[in-house]
């Protein structure tokens, strides 16, 4: 076991994640969810599947599945969940 | 669930260790839902919710992710190096712990912020996320 190895990668990651897209979304999803143990599983479940796609596929996974394609997926999902929460935080005025 | 649990393995004759380990697995998940929910017996809808909020950030992060740096980098240092599941297994930990981060900074906000602020700032930063992505589309 290359410890070395294991702890460089650890940091990279670490520091290239945090305060990245999916932990503001991780907080936000988890703020307003009643069962935060979902949240955390759900994100951390897909991250770990994007990495392992990345690791097993190398430079294949660009061509297999259209990245463009899939964040303006993402993008689009993004900005409907936003403007739902906005809709319902104006429609409850009190609480 | 948990009820049947217990029936089960009180029935079977070497059961009272595992009727221990049941009992004590299913303790802390009522005492949790009644504390931060107030609600009683409503377990179809608790599961159905956790599969829904499983499934709403599985596929929300899964997609956001996908071609990212995170994505680049365990690329390129698997790459580099002679053993890619050392790297994939940094990576994975990095990953975890950054949203369990992310997860306990949520809950710290929603115990502090009203309900009404947090769900406009839920839909701002919701926003934001998916300006980040139209970003990452237009420039990749």
């Amino acid at each position: 076991m290359d410890w070395n190895l294991l702890g460089l990668s650890f940091v990279v990651v670490f520091l290239a994640e945090l305060g990245d897209k999916s932990q503001l979304a991780a907080i936000t999803l988890s703020g307003n969810c009643q069962h935060p143990r979902a949240i955390f599983l759900g994100t951390s479940s897909a991250l770990i599947f994007a990495s392992l796609l990345g690791v097993l596929l190398g430079e294949g996974v660009g061509q297999l599945l259209p990245t463009h394609l899939m964040k303006a997926i993402a993008a689009i999902g993004f900005a409907l969940l936003g403007i739902s929460f906005l809709w319902s935080s104006n429609e409850e005025p009190e609480a | 669930m948990g009820l049947v649990n217990c029936d089960v393995a009180a029935q079977t004759v070497t059961g009272s260790f595992l009727f221990r380990l049941t009992v004590s697995d299913t303790n802390p998940t009522p005492a949790n839902l009644q504390t931060s929910e107030q609600k009683n017996n409503q377990h179809p809808d608790q599961v159905k919710g956790f599969g829904k909020e499983f499934g709403l950030a599985f596929v929300t992060v899964f997609l956001a992710e996908l071609g990212d740096k995170t994505q680049l980098s365990t690329l390129l240092m698997t790459a580099e190096s002679q053993s890619p599941w050392i790297i994939f297994l940094g990576a994975a930990a990095a990953l975890v712990t950054t949203s369990l981060c992310g997860v306990l900074i949520g809950q710290w906000l929603a115990r502090r912020v009203s309900e009404n602020v947090l769900n406009t700032v839920t839909g701002a930063s919701l926003l934001f996320i998916s300006i980040l992505l139209i970003w990452d589309t237009v420039n990749l």
